[in-house]
């Protein structure tokens, strides 16, 4: 009995993904103390801080009334985010190989695509007081910014969202295809059949280059330092999520560390063809990997500043020259 | 500050900022000074001069600290403050306080701001540790080719446009101007030290600029520990008399700071102050333009604003 259970497809995917989302929920604070911190020489947060106590904390805060011309859409996007990035890590796992058109690469990009759109909403719905800019004429003697239209920093940010589902996570798509070139089938259960037969994609020539591209568009899609124009902390605000409050800041909080872990997985998937799920100790893998992936991202961030499009354009230009060429070499 | 006692006044100008409050009571006792010709003793010269450098120290620092933390580098930014946290002991250890120190009184310092030989060494060794620390970090701050990328060419203040808007201290000096106060000021007639200049006026140049008279204020230190005379730190041996409005400017770490007013029965009148920030703050618009709002943030902090010293700004409309 108890072993049929566990052998339920459904029940076996539901436990990998509480086990996936436990541990993603300590990710943030590793990265906050057990890197950042330890470089800046600062005790830093408890190690649960930023992924546990902060989502609880902000359950329980009151929330406000969004500032939004569309509040019904502003507030489901975080959960959509969180859905997206739930969908992903079912396509991952071994019993959703059953079924291609989810378990397939073009599925993966579609879903991450639409968490890239969602920051693009994000921001084009935030209309928060704390960022109008010059809503009144400059009067003051001298002034240089008469006659300024009334605008929202958002705006702003969902802009250079646009911008970066348009180019900015272009090397990512690129590293997730590489793997194709070896496996010739865009399906995730070729894909991790083909590694389990000739070896990880990662310990080739290909797969090499492909995962610095993979790692510099993780750091993009997960908006860190120093690619974290689209969040415009720079600017103060901190961009499309200005106006999540309580429930919806902790859903933000919680996907962020969920969204880390999964790209984690996708990279064991992809290029150490090692599925999540706890039915295997090949999830150690998946956890060692999301944990190498924050580790890095931590020091990397910790040593840059946020790029302006004067950095980013040839940053992004030269990860996607190296995603070309991991898929030419993939392809010899 | 009207119709206050002097001393009272004296004490009340510290509060007009919480990083240059030693500028503000050092120029207040100063224009008294100069109003009642009450002659200074040479030790509490020395001391003056050392608290103004610490405060100049440590107000550089946390222009650097916080360049570094508008463009998001935290490492660097917590790294600088590891730094100014040497200098805000040493304040402390001097003036009891980590701001507000009240250290200037008419005729020299307080007493209990005396050095004695155990505050000189750690001191002297401080600034030791301090040199070493700075060096480093600069070295490492300019050889970071993406932070440079990010500050060259942002926020540029022309020299003429700085000029006009008869923008003060460092800001003006890293457009190229080699203007500092404290080359006419007789409490640093010992000392040597140089003029830093900086030729591009932008966000690099301000923060090369602070971060290479940082250097000058540990060697006005070292020189004042090395040289500090023997005796009383305050002359109590003078006399309150009516005057006219006197005037004084010094170089505080922002800028050139004035202050003027009147003694009437030992009372201050016709009290008129002007810090840095309200010239330097209107330098800031034009530093933007040109600029993406990302580095908006950097172009008003290249302008090293003090909110504090102009939220108590009044406007004089002349009719």
């Amino acid at each position: 009995m108890f072993e049929n259970i566990l052998t339920n497809p459904v029940i076996a995917v539901i436990l990998t993904i509480l086990v996936c989302f436990i541990i993603s929920t300590f990710l943030p604070g590793i990265e906050r103390k057990y890197v950042h911190a330890r470089i800046q020489q600062r005790i830093g947060p408890i190690v649960i801080a930023p992924g546990i106590m902060a989502p609880l904390k902000f359950i329980f805060k009151e929330n406000i009334e969004v500032s939004s011309p569309v509040p019904g859409l502003y507030k489901a996007l975080p959960i959509i985010c969180f859905i997206v990035v739930l969908c992903v890590l079912i396509a991952l796992t071994p019993e959703a190989y059953k079924i291609p058109a989810l378990a397939s690469l073009v599925s993966i990009v579609g879903f991450l695509k639409v968490e890239e759109i969602c920051y693009v909403l994000m921001g084009a719905l935030s209309k928060s007081i704390m960022s109008v800019r010059m809503p009144f004429p400059d009067k003051i003697k001298g002034a240089v910014h008469n006659n300024s239209n009334l605008s929202f920093i958002e705006d702003i940010s969902a802009r250079r969202s646009l911008r970066m589902i348009t180019y900015g996570s272009f090397p990512l798509y690129l590293a997730l295809f590489a793997p194709v070139t070896a496996a010739r089938s865009i399906f995730l259960g070729d894909i991790v059949a083909y590694q389990q037969t000739h070896g990880p994609f990662l310990f080739t020539i290909a797969g090499g280059i492909a995962a610095v591209v993979f790692f510099i568009g993780y750091m993009i899609i997960l908006n860190e330092y120093p690619f974290s124009i689209i969040k415009a902390k720079s600017d103060v605000i901190e961009g499309p999520y200005m106006e999540y409050a309580a429930k919806y800041r902790a859903v933000v909080v919680i996907t962020r560390g969920f969204f880390m872990f999964v790209l984690g997985a996708v990279f064991s998937v992809l290029f150490i063809g090692v599925p999540p799920t706890i039915f295997s100790w090949g999830i150690l893998i998946n956890i060692a990997v999301a944990l190498i992936f924050v580790v890095m991202m931590g020091i990397f961030s910790a040593f840059a500043p946020v790029f302006t499009n004067r950095q980013l354009l040839p940053t992004i230009l030269a990860t996607t020259l190296l995603g070309i060429l991991a898929i030419v070499i993939g392809l010899l | 500050m009207e119709g206050l006692p002097v001393e009272k006044a004296n004490a009340l100008t510290e509060k007009i900022c919480g990083i240059c409050s030693n500028s503000h009571i050092w120029n207040s006792c100063r224009t008294a000074e100069l109003g009642l010709g009450i002659e200074i003793t040479p030790r509490a010269l020395y001391i003056r001069v050392i608290m103004g450098e610490l405060e100049r120290l440590h107000s550089h620092f946390l222009y650097l600290a916080h360049g570094c933390e508008v463009l998001s580098h935290e490492t660097f930014s917590m790294r600088v403050f590891y730094l100014r946290e040497i200098v805000m002991e040493l304040l402390a250890m001097i003036g009891g306080n980590r701001v507000q120190y009240g250290c200037s009184v008419l005729g020299g310092v307080r007493p209990r701001c005396d050095l004695d030989e155990a505050k000189l060494l750690r001191l002297k060794n401080d600034m030791n540790a301090l040199e070493e620390g700075l060096n480093g970090f600069v070295e490492r701050f300019l050889a970071d080719s993406i932070v440079m990328s990010r500050i060259s060419g942002i926020g540029v203040l022309p020299q003429k446009q700085a000029i006009e808007l008869a923008v003060t201290g460092p800001t003006l000096r890293a457009t190229g101007v080699a203007r500092d106060l404290r080359t006419t000021m007789f409490e640093y007639d010992e000392f040597d030290f140089n003029v830093i200049t900086q030729n591009d006026g932008d966000v690099k140049s301000n923060l090369i600029m602070r971060a290479l008279e940082s250097f000058e204020s540990i060697k006005i230190i070292k020189q004042a520990i090395a040289n500090i005379p023997e005796g009383k730190v305050v002359n109590r041996d003078w006399e309150m008399v009516d005057t006219d409005i006197i005037e004084s400017y010094i170089e505080v770490p922002r800028g050139t700071l004035y202050h003027s007013y009147a003694l009437e029965s030992g009372r201050v009148r016709h009290c008129i102050i002007r810090t840095p920030s309200m010239a330097n703050i209107g330098a800031m618009q034009y530093a933007c333009i040109g600029d993406q709002i990302t580095d908006a943030q950097l172009c008003i902090v290249q302008c090293d604003p003090c909110f504090t010293c102009t939220d108590r700004a009044i406007e004089i409309i002349r009719r």
